[in-house]
């Protein structure tokens, strides 16, 4: 049975009639001037999905700019029938292919964020000029710290170099630092780019014996001598990129805020493990007793498992960022299982004394 | 005659009449739109707006035949993509290796008034594109559309007329309009028959002036009523209300109730004001349309814009943004039944279009979050 149907050969708008006849798995149609045309039914594509008194559009993959407008329902009905792609619309083949390109698409992202956020920082990080890592230091040590005091001592100084005159024993590569003390009333030690060492009065409260302090320096230079606060200052620096790229736009505005400065210096246990590394080979060497650092964090560890947080002594004053951070182990995670691993001096080995009984003294009494 | 006529395929011009078919499926069409969209983490919003053009062109008439879209999701996807590796992203890592390297830098100031400066100069270019686009991809009896100018033309206009609105407190923007609109029809194709526009400013000028004017006599209303309450009120906060806090409390919430009344009245009445100018040019820039000599007219009234963007506002609203398609289904529509030709067309003539199809969609468009249609 022929059907009257309209055909546009793409080329003008002219509507040409045609009688199209369906012959096996073929649509064949021809008009006055249109001559015979062969169209596969798997062929066929439709415009849009048929919909009940609108004319149902085809084209066909042999001819793409041309359109075969049909109106019969009973012929429309007969070749979607036939040939279910015809319906349009969406079919789980459509659904499958999004879902497939998501899952995929987040993967290569993932992939993509993993390698620009834990290897190119570190490689980047080495590249960075001098000048640049005392600067952004000097301002990351300043917008930590605030308004707390500097403890600083002519003896005490004196400390600070025996004890690290005492690693390069150990070491004869210590990369160039410098240790200051501030009065925060909270626990912690870090190490910002171009080599500064932060102490807070607290620890060196909490200190029991110099090896206690010189393991957590020693741990700190670990972080300095493998660029880690500059790897994560690059690291910043491309998730600020990345994300004023995504919200199209934004400012250079990037180390303003607390989460961010909390995120510098959380570092990854990777980079944890270095510089635990790093401060146990230099001990080691330098035939420093490692078990002092390890009864150091056991005893933190312990009395901050049975005070919660909230008993911490408040500073009267606004408290410093540094203090909303937090104390040594929110910065440096995975402490528990680290305490662990520290081991004690090999056996020929004779302890040294890292400070006279003066310069201990004198360090303990830097804040006063 | 007129039998043999059609036979040899030369039939008479016709008379053209746009209708619009609602067509079931716009629901379907949301819904799984919304839901892909959420999942692949926005990025089906490509496909989506491609999906809703194929229903709602599919339900726009012309004597009896459908237009067609014909642009896919994948095409407007690689425009997104071209526009962030070669504009946003390069951005955003020079402003952040500056803010890196040096936070204080006047380097940075001056690449965010550049990059400000560049999105006002490319405006145009991307309004253009879009259009060239979806022209491109929107077909007739199989014969496609087209804009045939270069780009920067109106791009460089539309800079300029952005400029001169701003400087003349905005009595430019009848003269700019119809210069951009001029510019813009006058590119228009329809396979090889031509769109075009002439007409003067002149006659947009009596509406805009009258809107002008009474913005003008609204805003001075309302400082002027927002000082004389203050001053009216003034005194009973400089006098000591210990004795009577409660009273001090009421009056000062009541001021503010009003305030707001009076803020909110002014900024839905302001726009509704506004509607007067925009009917009139739209039925002023039809008039001056003619398709292959033919002139088209719009019955486009205030009322009837109101009522479009009021209703269109609530869409927004009520389904938190979920209901763009039928925003944008209701925009067409409006279009549609309004819009008439007034002369015969001889269809058979027009032959398909022998423009470059642009390969990628609107990215520049989308970029700058104008979206929509």
């Amino acid at each position: 049975m022929a059907m009257e149907a309209v055909f546009f050969d793409g080329e003008t708008a002219h509507d040409r009639a045609v009688r199209v006849e369906r012959v096996g798995n073929e649509l064949h149609f021809q008009g006055e001037n249109t001559p015979l045309t062969r169209w596969s039914i798997a062929g066929l594509h439709p415009i849009d999905p048929p919909s009940p008194g609108q004319p149902f559009r085809l084209t066909h993959d042999s001819q793409r700019g041309s359109r075969l407008i049909l109106r019969d329902d009973a012929f429309i009905n007969d070749l979607i029938a036939s040939n279910r792609a015809l319906r349009g619309g969406y079919t789980f083949r459509h659904l499958g292919q999004v879902l497939g390109w998501t899952v995929g698409g987040l993967a290569v992202a993932a992939a993509l964020g993993w390698f620009a956020m834990s290897f190119l920082p570190q490689q980047l990080a080495h590249l960075l000029p001098d000048s640049w890592r005392n600067r952004v230091g000097e301002q990351i040590v300043s917008s930590l710290v605030e308004k707390a005091r500097k403890c600083e001592t002519q003896a005490a100084m004196g400390a600070w170099s025996a004890m690290i005159a005492k690693l390069a024993e150990g070491n004869s590569n210590l990369p160039p630092i410098s240790v200051s003390v501030y009065d925060v009333p909270i626990m912690n030690a870090f190490a910002a780019p171009g080599g500064r060492i932060v102490f807070t009065k607290q620890l060196l409260q909490e200190a029991e014996t110099p090896d206690e302090v010189v393991g957590v320096l020693a741990h700190e230079i670990g972080h300095v001598a493998h660029l880690h606060p500059e790897a994560q200052m690059v690291r910043l620096a491309g998730l600020q990129i990345l994300i004023s790229a995504i919200s199209n736009g934004g400012s250079g505005e990037w180390a303003g805020n607390i989460a961010a400065l909390a995120a510098i210096f959380r570092y990854s246990r990777d980079a944890e493990r270095q510089a635990d590394e790093y401060a146990r080979s230099t001990m080691a060497a330098a035939s420093i007793d490692p078990m002092g650092l390890k009864h150091f964090f056991e005893r933190v560890f312990k009395q901050e498992k049975g005070i919660s947080n909230s008993t911490q002594t408040p500073s009267a004053t606004k408290p410093t960022t540094l203090e909303k951070i937090g104390n040594i182990f929110s910065t440096h995670p995975g402490t528990e299982e680290r305490i662990k691993d520290i081991q004690p001096l090999p056996a020929d080995h004779v302890p040294a004394k890292v400070l006279s009984d003066e310069q201990w003294k004198s360090l303990k009494a830097v804040c006063g | 005659m007129s039998d043999t006529a059609t036979l040899a395929g030369v039939q008479a011009p016709e008379q053209l009449t746009f209708s619009f078919v609602k067509r079931p499926g716009l629901l379907k069409i949301t819904i799984v739109s919304f839901l892909l969209t959420l999942i692949t983490l926005g990025f089906y919003r490509f496909w989506a707006r491609t999906q809703v053009r194929k229903h709602i062109w599919s339900s726009v008439h012309i004597n009896g035949e459908p237009l067609e879209y014909t642009g896919t999701g994948m095409e407007l996807f690689k425009g997104f993509l071209v526009v962030f590796f070669v504009l946003i992203l390069p951005i955003a890592v020079v402003t952040g290796l500056i803010g890196f390297f040096n936070p204080q830098s006047p380097l940075l100031f001056m690449i965010q008034f550049a990059v400000i400066l560049a999105i006002y100069v490319l405006w145009g270019f991307a309004v253009y594109k879009a259009w060239n686009y979806k022209l491109s991809r929107t077909q007739w009896r199989g014969i496609r559309g087209a804009l045939v100018g270069p780009a920067m033309t109106y791009s460089l206009l539309f800079f300029g007329s952005l400029m001169a609105k701003g400087m003349s407190l905005g009595w430019a923007t009848p003269v700019m309009n119809t210069v951009l609109q001029e510019q813009i029809t006058n590119d228009m194709r329809f396979g090889d028959a031509a769109f075009k526009f002439k007409g003067r400013a002149g006659p947009l000028y009596p509406t805009y002036a009258l809107c002008w004017l009474l913005t003008l006599g609204a805003i001075i209303l309302v400082s002027v009523l927002a000082i004389a309450s203050a001053a009216s009120w003034g005194p009973l906060f400089s006098e000591p209300f210990n004795d009577q806090p409660q009273n001090a409390e009421q009056i000062a919430g009541m001021l503010i109730i009003a305030a707001i009344v009076l803020l909110l009245v002014f900024l839905l009445l302001i726009p509704m004001l506004w509607a007067v100018y925009t009917a009139t040019q739209m039925r002023v820039f039809a008039d001056y349309t003619r398709f292959d000599g033919a002139p088209f007219r719009l019955e486009a009234t205030t009322g009837s814009i109101i009522g479009l963007t009021v209703v269109n506002l609530l869409i927004l609203i009520f389904t938190l943004g979920i209901g763009w398609p039928y925003i944008n289904r209701r925009i067409v529509r409006y279009v549609v039944e309004r819009l008439h030709l007034d002369g015969k067309i001889d269809i058979d003539r027009i032959s398909q279009s022998k423009a470059a199809m642009p390969t990628r969609g609107e990215g520049l468009f989308d970029a700058f979050d104008v979206g929509g249609l």
